[in-house]
């Protein structure tokens, strides 16, 4: 007990100037020079929606290195898979990427429908697009409006919360819920559309593209926003590739991947719409390929309105609670407000899925940051992590 | 030289038509719902997942479930707790705790009977973490619009039994009195 | 100018009057400033305390008033509480020579705006004590910027100013507003419009405020040098914020706006009624546009408004050199 100190019995550092931080500033600081600060940008930061911490080394302004820290919102998701039954996990898939769940609805619930070669009926896959790409429209509206708060702009982002009140009403009336939706059922969705959604979309549609042009008169054409985002953090095409960057980031490289497209699911194969593509690989691209993309999913949800036929929303043994997975592997992909989704599911043919893989790509988006925001100024690395589009629960899954 | 001054000059310009759109949405109406003063459109409100209920299965507070475990089982958040009763098929406890319940659906989808479902109650609040866990029973008999004299749905239907048994001897007495009265008035009554 | 002792007693009571214009004139900005940001953004802004809201910012003040002077690790305490002290002190100066009316002018002095730019130099030096003392990354950096674009936008307003003083022949508030007119074509802004638009935008610069509010840029410094300030020192620098605004809305009002001079009944009113016209458009053009990049907001002023400047004082200097 000689060595027992009763003032500071937990052995914590007197003098708090001496501390330095946890294991990853210190394994940080150590490369640092000795003339350059060392940042902590988070976890609690104002623009890193959420709980991303990132270590910069600055001189100056200018950042030398960058280095994102993951894992302050991970709730073990591909775990809590292997613990409960393939039905029970649908509603931990509105809940990994809060704002395009039913992308992960799908990647899911498809991926289990592979497996167990189930077919879905017709009016459940038009049900499936118009929501998805409804849900896709709220998801680069949540953007926008971030993206202009994090560049100072505070106004448009509760412009933007206007629509995306309508398309959370609309969604409300199918799924019950405004934000963590779970639609999907195996071999269908949950429940059918009424009038009062069906006039809602159609009333939503020409109103969404209204106000398009009043966001590109306010802040697309604005000089300041110009400024502040042209030739800001380029992305080249073998950058983008060699990270495994998926969605937004890769097209406005100059890549026309869109996994709607490139590896068909559901029914998007009858659907006349363009995959935008460019036109520049830096922020201002991505700002640009996102807002052309609102406009590609109203084509799809206008043309999937007009032309969807009637039937059944769900087969007629459709799989319940107690369902167990044949034994097998499978993979499926869809395309996410993010990039690509996608589900890798194993089965040992038990009551519980043996493995579940969830490939999110706001994960590989953000591994670029680190490359992109070497040599830019503090306020160009926001712009950049903005333009990525992160959701942190996504990243950390 | 000359491209960036006329550059900039469009730029002011952008700059004046932002002032202007901001400045028509100040002169322009207020899209929120001033919450406690006005409430939502009702309409939204039909597809609104509250916490769960019991749907009434008459106006006695009786239910329709049958204590077949089906959502306990089915449940991802293990937030409901059934009892079965001494006797008949209806629950004696229906416990349900809201705060881990994760609106999924899963309950409602696998009961065979249909005897739960969502309410609507958008406005609910609780005061303590043990207020959110709910009786569903409690709550289905509060909601009855009768008051059930008998007590229990199994009492009730025992006398409605019993009645039924008494009319139909009565009615049996009663053919059999008209068989005594004649053959032929048992083979005109269908006529 | 003679220091009587009636003048004193003048001077004594007038401090008073700016003291309780200043924490008014927050209050109020406060209340205009959310109601406006609230109208813009298409919802209510504050409503629920008092009358449509209206004693918030009373209240806001207060809870500010109650709060714990927080002191965290290792900073410089002294010169740490000396910076919102520093903040707040100089801008009662920067008023005195301000004519209100044509006789309502606390100290009436030759060099006025000489007084007012000499002092007005001294707000920064707050800033980096508050910045530097605080012992944050954060405010180090948010300091270093309030340093660059505080001395860089003096210059232009500096410029702009001294075109109209060109055009009076006088550096006395009270003299330039009485060479204006009385209505708006005869006011300075109809000579000097240039100058005028120059100087409203190193106005912008001056006081921090978006789009150029790089000092305080809440998305990528937190809060910029006062982000260790919580409570009373936190009140001090936000009131001097506003007490700046008003000072510079005011020197516009005088310089270009016509002052106190105006259609109909000259008065004080017509001061305040510019003052405040100004620092609405000022509100207005926060709650429209992002902040612009520290690089080229330096740009803007270096490359644009400084040799716009000197090019407006040369041409009214020669035009003034003809007409004479």
């Amino acid at each position: 007990m000689s060595g027992f100190n009763f003032i500071n019995p937990f052995g914590v550092r007197e003098d708090p100037g001496s501390f330095v931080g946890d294991r990853y500033t210190d394994n940080f600081s150590r490369k640092a020079r000795r003339d350059t600060i060392v940042l902590n940008l988070g976890p609690q930061h104002p623009s890193t929606h959420g709980v991303l911490r990132i270590l910069v080394e600055m001189e100056g302004e200018y950042i030398l290195r960058a280095e994102p820290v993951l894992g302050y919102l991970h709730r073990m998701h591909e775990k809590m898979a292997e613990v409960k039954t393939p039905w029970q996990f649908i509603p931990n898939m509105g809940r990994v990427d809060y704002l395009h769940p039913i992308s992960w609805n799908w990647a899911y619930v498809g991926a289990v429908e592979r497996l167990a070669g189930i077919e879905v009926p017709e009016r459940a896959e038009y049900l499936r697009i118009i929501s998805c790409e409804l849900n896709r429209i709220a998801s680069h509206l949540m953007w926008w409006g971030a993206f202009v708060m994090d560049l100072g702009g505070v106004t448009p982002i509760l412009y933007a919360f206007e629509e995306r009140e309508k398309i959370n009403d609309i969604l409300q009336i199918v799924t019950g819920s405004r934000l963590t939706l779970s639609y999907f059922r195996f071999g269908g969705v949950s429940t059918d559309i009424d009038d009062r959604f069906e006039r809602l979309t159609r009333e939503f549609i020409p109103y969404l593209r209204e106000r398009l042009k009043m966001y590109k008169a306010l802040v697309t054409d604005n000089i300041i926003f110009r400024r502040r985002l042209e030739g800001i953090g380029p992305m080249d095409l073998d950058l983008c590739q060699r990270y495994g960057a998926t969605g937004p980031i890769l097209r406005a490289a100059g890549l026309a991947y869109d996994t709607r497209r490139d590896i068909p699911y559901g029914l998007y194969d009858r659907f006349e719409f363009d995959i935008p593509c460019g036109p520049s690989n830096d922020s201002y691209g991505r700002y640009l390929l996102r807002l052309a993309e609102v406009g590609t999913s109203l084509d799809i949800i206008e043309q999937a309105i007009e032309s969807i036929p009637d039937g059944p929303i769900k087969i007629a043994k459709a799989p319940k609670a107690n369902y167990k997975l044949p034994a097998g592997e499978t993979f499926f992909a869809v395309e996410g407000g993010r990039g690509q989704v996608g589900v890798h599911l194993v089965s040992d043919g038990g009551q519980c899925p043996y493995r579940i893989k969830l490939r999110a790509p706001g994960y590989s988006n953000l591994s670029l940051f680190a490359e992109a925001a070497k040599g830019t100024l503090l306020a160009d690395a926001i712009a950049i992590l903005g333009s990525l589009d992160l959701v942190i629960p996504e990243v950390d899954r | 030289m000359f491209k960036a001054i006329i550059d900039n000059l469009k730029g002011l310009y952008s700059l004046l038509v932002g002032l202007f759109i901001t400045g028509d949405f100040f002169l322009s109406p207020q899209k929120t719902t001033h919450y406690p003063r006005k409430v939502d459109d009702p309409e939204t409100l039909k597809s609104y997942r509250g916490p769960l209920e019991l749907v009434p299965a008459d106006n006695y507070g009786n239910g329709k479930c049958i204590s077949c475990q089906m959502c306990v089982r089915a449940c991802p958040g293990h937030c409901l707790t059934v009892t079965k009763g001494d006797k008949g098929k209806e629950p004696k406890v229906y416990l349900y705790d809201f705060t881990l319940c994760c609106l999924c659906a899963a309950c409602v989808e696998s009961c065979p009977t249909g005897a739960i479902r969502f309410s609507h109650k958008v406005y609910m609040v609780a005061p303590t973490r043990e207020a959110l866990h709910l009786d569903l029973i409690a709550d289905l008999k509060s909601r009855a619009t009768k008051i059930d004299p008998m007590g229990t749905k199994a009492a009730r239907l025992k006398v409605a039994k019993a009645e039924a048994e008494a009319a139909k001897a009565k009615a049996d007495a009663e053919d059999a009195a008209k068989a005594k009265a004649g053959p032929a008035g048992s083979a005109g009554a269908p006529a | 100018m003679e220091l009587s002792l009636l003048s004193f007693v003048q001077i004594i009571i007038a401090c008073l009057l700016i003291i309780g214009l200043m924490v008014g004139n927050a209050v109020i900005m406060v209340y205009i400033e959310r109601k406006a940001a609230g109208f813009i953004q298409r919802r209510p802004g504050p409503y629920e305390v008092g009358p449509r809201g209206t004693i918030q910012a009373i209240c806001d003040a207060m809870k500010l008033l109650g709060k714990q002077l927080f002191i965290p690790g290792n900073v410089d305490w002294a010169l740490y509480f000396l910076a919102p002290v520093l903040a707040f002190l100089p801008v009662l100066v920067l008023f005195l020579p301000i004519p209100f009316g044509k006789y309502l002018t606390t100290l009436q002095v030759d060099d006025g705006i000489l007084l007012i730019l000499a002092f007005a130099g001294l707000g920064v030096i707050s800033n980096i004590l508050a910045g530097w003392a605080s012992n944050n990354k954060y405010g180090l950096l948010g300091a270093a910027r309030a340093v660059a674009q505080s001395v860089a936008y003096e210059i232009p307003m500096i410029m702009a100013l001294l075109a109209v003083v060109f055009l009076t022949g006088s550096l006395n508030l009270t003299a330039i507003v009485e060479r204006q007119g009385t209505w708006p074509w005869e006011w300075n802004i109809a000579y000097q419009p240039l100058a005028c638009f120059i100087y409203f935008v190193s106005l912008v610069g001056e006081t921090n405020r978006a789009p150029f509010d790089l000092p305080e840029a809440e998305s990528e410094l937190t809060a910029g040098f006062h982000t260790e300030y919580s409570g009373m020192g936190f009140a001090l620098f936000f009131l001097s914020e506003y007490a700046n605004m008003l000072l510079v809305s005011f020197v516009c009002a005088t310089f270009f706006l016509g002052g106190y001079r105006g259609p109909i009944l000259d008065g004080f009113w017509w001061t305040f009624i510019k003052a405040y016209a100004v620092m609405c458009v000022i509100v207005w053009l926060r709650w429209t546009f992002p902040r612009v990049r520290f690089d080229q907001l330096l740009n803007i002023n270096w490359k644009w408004l400084l040799p716009l400047s000197i090019l407006n004082l040369w041409v009214t200097a020669i035009i003034i050199k003809f007409i004479d």
